[in-house]
């Protein structure tokens, strides 16, 4: 049982260590914008990178939590941990959330090879958190073989989803339209796995039939798209599922590392966006205000002021 | 309570025991959605031991448990349990229907609070927050979070 | 009288009730418009049909007559009052047993039997927290434990009915004293009361944590042995309760449990029973609330809904098939634990709304139920509550009193409407089953019970003593002695008894019984209940059998939504 009161260095030991309530606590910590934080995660990054991320979307309804509970078992069975990262959105008014995916995981209570964390998107738009890198490494260094994050897809962060995923799982029940055509063409672009799920409750047939035509007409190069019908009470499909998203991971264009660069370039460049930002709303100098005096009365263009003071700022 | 640099309050609403009425447990979980807090809400018939490996996991500030026959008499063990695993920052608060000379067991084990019939949603939001605060503070003074 | 006269009088009424709508409009410009619990509008006044008789045969029927709006029988309490089945349940079986003869002495008539939520959770006692045993319910785990409980009571001329759900060992129980009493079992009468799966799932979660299938599985396998070798039983008893007591409206209560009730029609039909055969021995088991003429009115067009549907859905063509019983029970949730006294005019309340609306069976809280597990003064209280409606205020004396009520009239013709446009909601998403997998039902409930909420928050809704006409020391007014909890000694020894029990069987036979039990619950054509029954005879327990299912049909998805 670690001690907590030491400073974060332990904390980041505790973590690699997989000690469990250490790995509870610094995905707390990696959420904020301390410098605590920031040093946490340079601290973790030489543990990272053993771990196969994979993503599960889709409407909401459509049973991920189930499948994600099935494929907890499936995997523990071979031997393997697991964590898993499920993202709720919450409410923009109050910043509240009720976080219930995990209610659907209740098999692997006290199974120590298991780590869930409930997660509210916190007002980050596109289904994920704004650190959900961060959590993800936090389990890579704790020494999850998988790591699973489980959100609402909403077509809208498809970048974000594929930057921090190794394999995406795009998930939905078919039998009606609309379960399809909320599968917005954005989503569908970056499955590596198709999944209709609930196979017994509906005809799964039909769905799969349409999903697989819809996707001929968009399939670019060699990218072969399996559709997979599952039941997550069952078990049916499960393996099938876990398979074709394992092979989907080892077979990326693009490696591990190449990810996360573009990850981190992405970062790097909202970082430096909000401090420019933050200078431009903040100047006392009266450079801007006069820059918006000259926009205002059609003198100069939005663009030529922003590179001037873009210039002004590296003076 | 929601400041840029501090997460919202995490709070693990439950039931340990026998009992599977959760009709009160539900409309409180909602109370403390919509005043800002993340809850993690579970089944009833929680052991004691998954609630702590739940706390743990979840990092939670706050844990209501939801008692209307006689499960809050092992609470006590809960707390016993959190102790011994390194959360006794986390503040418990029982709610539902406890006799009144049943209170003085649970006070003494350290709960910080009883929620009977007729008490309100304001006043539960309100305590919760500021236990919720209580429970971070113990907790930050290990870790330090300033940006 | 002559036409002239007629048309005068009818004009007379006409401008009476012109003048009454201008003077209120007058006296109470900008009412604000009041509802019931299931929303709909009441009005200050309600007036004559033009000519009730019309409509009163396919509308009302008289009692024991389809649709049977006015009762099930002709005679209803007149001929038969209900039956007072207080539900009790307290620690060993011997304290059960001498808390229900006290009751028989005081006047109840029929015995409930509550087990232990150890019990429930399908745990034998030496399972779980000794603290926790026998603070809700009886602990009852085997055939003895059953004898003890049920010590002098006549068997073949009580009725017992008993509150466990899949798969019913406490009839097993039951079963197996029965035979060693030499009792036919022709001769035994009861329900078992929570067989109603579906309710379980959805609001209240005393369930086994059997899988949906596998509850559905048992369930009619229970209905199969009881229509043959039990054929005075109620094997099935759909239940309104929970969900009202969950924070469904009245109507929702109704829609959702003629639903589920249509469910399990259908599922014995499927299963190739006949429904005069089996819909006979259905019965419902509701709540009944303060908002007295909304119950009346929502028993009123259950009965009318129900006989309607055996027979345009279920192919019922037997009368009896038709009948709509039920056992009412007072709500726990209208009662409160400030000023608990008050609650006696609560349930008073409650109890005459169940007698005007025609119910069987009624069981009447006590005033200390929100506190703890009633203590004996209180639940004589309650028994003679019913007593003294019955005696003293003559309420059994006319058949359906209300009916005629141009109020009532109306308002069991609007409920009916709110009650089944829920069912066609549940019908479109493919029936009861279809909707509890999809979380609808339990939806449908939690806006309900915020609804309700948010109205007491804000004060709409008043309740004396919590939002007002507080005291001062409210908390300290409690009548009750010190919070009774049974005896831990006494509950020690009976654990030990148990486990001592379990020792000295016959293992072989036990595991005999238990691979009896898995191979039925495996195949489709035997009989699971059947194989329960033989199995508690010889000593299988309550939580081996249990648990034995669980693994063979496997553990519950807890079906919960947010």
């Amino acid at each position: 049982m670690v001690n907590l009161s030491k400073p974060t260095d332990s904390l980041a030991s505790a973590v690699c260590a997989g000690h469990r309530a250490a790995i509870g606590k610094a995905l707390s910590l990696v959420e904020g914008d301390s410098v605590a934080a920031s040093r946490f995660c340079q601290e973790i990054t030489g543990y990272t990178g053993q771990a196969t991320v994979i993503g599960l979307t889709g409407p909401a309804g459509c049973g991920k939590s189930t499948l994600i509970n099935a494929a907890i078992a499936h995997l523990r069975r071979q031997g393997l941990q697991v964590a898993v990262a499920a993202v709720d959105p919450s409410s923009t008014i109050t910043g509240g959330a009720i976080l219930g995916d995990r209610l659907r995981m209740t098999n692997h209570a006290q199974d120590a090879g298991v780590f869930i964390r409930s997660l509210s998107s916190r007002g980050h738009l596109g289904g994920l958190t704004r650190h959900i890198h961060r959590m993800v490494d936090v389990f890579d260094a704790a020494g999850f073989d998988v790591v699973m994050v489980e959100t609402v897809g909403t077509g809208q962060n498809e970048q974000e989803i594929t930057q921090i995923t190794d394999a995406r799982i795009v998930v939905c029940t078919g039998g009606q339209g609309d379960d399809i055509q909320a599968l917005k063409a954005g989503i569908l672009e970056i499955a590596d796995v198709l999944v209709v799920n609930k196979a017994d409750l509906i005809p799964a047939k039909t769905t799969i039939e349409q999903l697989r035509s819809g996707l001929a007409l968009r399939q670019s190069g060699n990218r072969k798209v399996p559709v997979i019908a599952t039941n997550a009470l069952s078990g049916e499909g499960i393996d099938e599922m876990l398979t074709a998203a394992n092979t989907a991971a080892q077979g990326q264009n693009s490696t591990r590392a190449d990810r996360r660069h573009a990850r981190i370039r992405e970062l790097l460049a909202q970082s430096s966006a909000e401090l420019v930002k933050g200078k431009v709303l903040g100047d006392e100098s009266g450079l801007i205000t006069t820059l918006c005096d000259q926009i205002a009365m059609g003198q100069r263009s939005i663009k030529d002021c922003a590179t001037d003071f873009l210039h002004e700022l590296s003076s | 309570m929601n400041s840029e640099t501090t997460r919202p309050s995490r709070v693990l609403i439950t039931k340990i025991g026998l009992d599977g009425h959760d009709r009160g447990s539900r409309l409180v979980a909602a109370f403390l959605r919509d005043a800002g807090f993340e809850v993690i809400y579970t089944p009833p018939w929680q052991s004691i031991d998954a609630v702590v490996d739940l706390a743990l996991q979840e990092d939670v500030d706050v844990i209501g448990i939801s008692s209307l026959s006689t499960d809050h008499l092992i609470v006590p063990d809960l707390m016993r349990a959190l102790m011994v695993a390194g959360l006794g920052h986390i503040r418990v608060v029982v709610g539902g229907i406890i006799p009144d000379d049943e209170h003085a067991l649970l006070f003494n084990a350290g709960v910080s609070a009883v929620f009977e019939p007729g008490v309100s949603s304001a006043s539960i939001c309100a305590q919760v927050t500021t236990f919720a605060t209580e429970a971070r503070n113990d907790s930050a003074a290990t870790i330090d979070e300033t940006p | 009288m002559s036409e002239t006269t007629r048309k005068q009088r009818l004009g007379a009424y006409d401008q009476a009730v012109e003048h009454w709508e201008n003077t209120y409009a007058q006296n109470l410009a900008n009412e604000r418009p009041i509802y019931n619990r299931s929303g709909i509008a009441i009005d200050p006044l309600y007036l004559p049909d033009t000519d009730p008789l019309l409509d009163y045969v396919d509308q009302l029927g008289l009692p024991g007559q389809a649709p049977y709006t006015r009762g099930i029988y002709s005679t209803m309490h007149r001929g038969r009052t209900w039956s007072q089945r207080q539900l009790i349940g307290l620690g060993t079986p011997a304290e059960y047993n001498r808390r229900m003869m006290k009751l028989l002495d005081a006047g109840t008539t029929a015995i409930s039997l509550i087990p232990c939520n150890s019990v429930y959770r399908g745990n034998d006692c030496d399972e779980v927290p000794l603290p926790l045993l026998g603070t809700c319910g009886t602990v009852v785990n085997t055939v003895d434990h059953m004898a003890t409980a049920l010590d002098g009571v006549p068997v073949g001329e009580i009725s017992t009915s008993m509150n466990d759900p899949s798969p019913f060992t406490l009839l097993a129980f039951v079963l197996n004293v029965a035979q060693q009493r030499n009792v036919h079992w022709q001769k035994i009468t009861g329900t078992s009361n929570q067989s109603d799966y579906l309710s379980h799932c959805v609001a209240n979660h005393m369930f086994f944590r059997l899988s949906l299938p596998g509850a559905r599985r048992i369930l009619l396998d229970h209905i199969s042995y009881c229509r043959e070798r039990v054929p005075q039983w109620n094997p099935l008893s759909v239940v309104g309760q929970h969900m009202q007591q969950a924070g469904a409206t009245p109507a929702e209560a109704m829609a959702f449990t003629l639903s589920s009730a249509l469910q399990y029609g259908e599922d014995c039909i499927n299963h190739g029973m006949d429904p005069d055969d089996v819909l006979p021995r259905f019965t419902f088991f509701f709540d009944i609330s303060m908002s007295l003429f909304e119950e009346v009115a929502k028993f009123r067009a259950g009965r009318r809904i129900w006989a309607r549907l055996t027979r345009d859905k279920l192919g019922a063509r037997d009368p009896r098939s038709q009948r709509f019983k039920f056992h009412g029970q007072t709500s726990g949730v209208d009662l409160t634990r400030q000023q608990p006294l008050n609650n006696i005019a609560r349930v008073t309340v409650q109890a005459i709304a169940g007698i005007l609306s025609g119910l069987q069976s009624m069981h009447t809280d006590a005033y200390d139920e929100v506190i703890n597990t009633p203590n004996e003064g209180p639940a004589r209280v309650a028994v003679a509550t019913q007593n003294l409606l019955r005696e003293e205020a003559h309420l059994c004396d006319v058949i359906d009193p209300l009916g005629g009520s141009w109020y009532i009239e109306q308002l069991t013709d609007q409920m009916e409407e709110k009650i089944l446009a829920v069912m066609d909601t549940i019908a479109e998403s493919g029936g009861m089953y279809r909707a509890v997998e999809k979380g609808l039902v339990q939806a449908m409930i939690g806006r309900s019970a915020l609804a309700w909420q948010e109205r007491v928050e804000n004060g709409e809704q008043k309740i004396v003593g919590v939002n007002c006409y507080t005291t001062d020391d409210n908390e300290t007014n409690d009548p009750s002695p010190a919070t009774e909890r049974p005896d831990s000694k006494t509950m020690g020894r009976h654990v030990e008894s148990l486990r001592v029990f379990k020792r000295q069987r016959d293992q072989e036979k036990v595991s005999a019984a238990l691979s009896n039990i898995a191979r039925a619950a495996n195949s489709k054509d035997d009989n699971v209940f059947a194989t329960v029954v033989a199995g508690t005879a010889i000593g299988v327990t309550h939580g081996e059998t249990v648990a034995c299912l669980r693994r063979e049909l496997g553990l519950g998805q807890p079906l919960i939504v947010e």
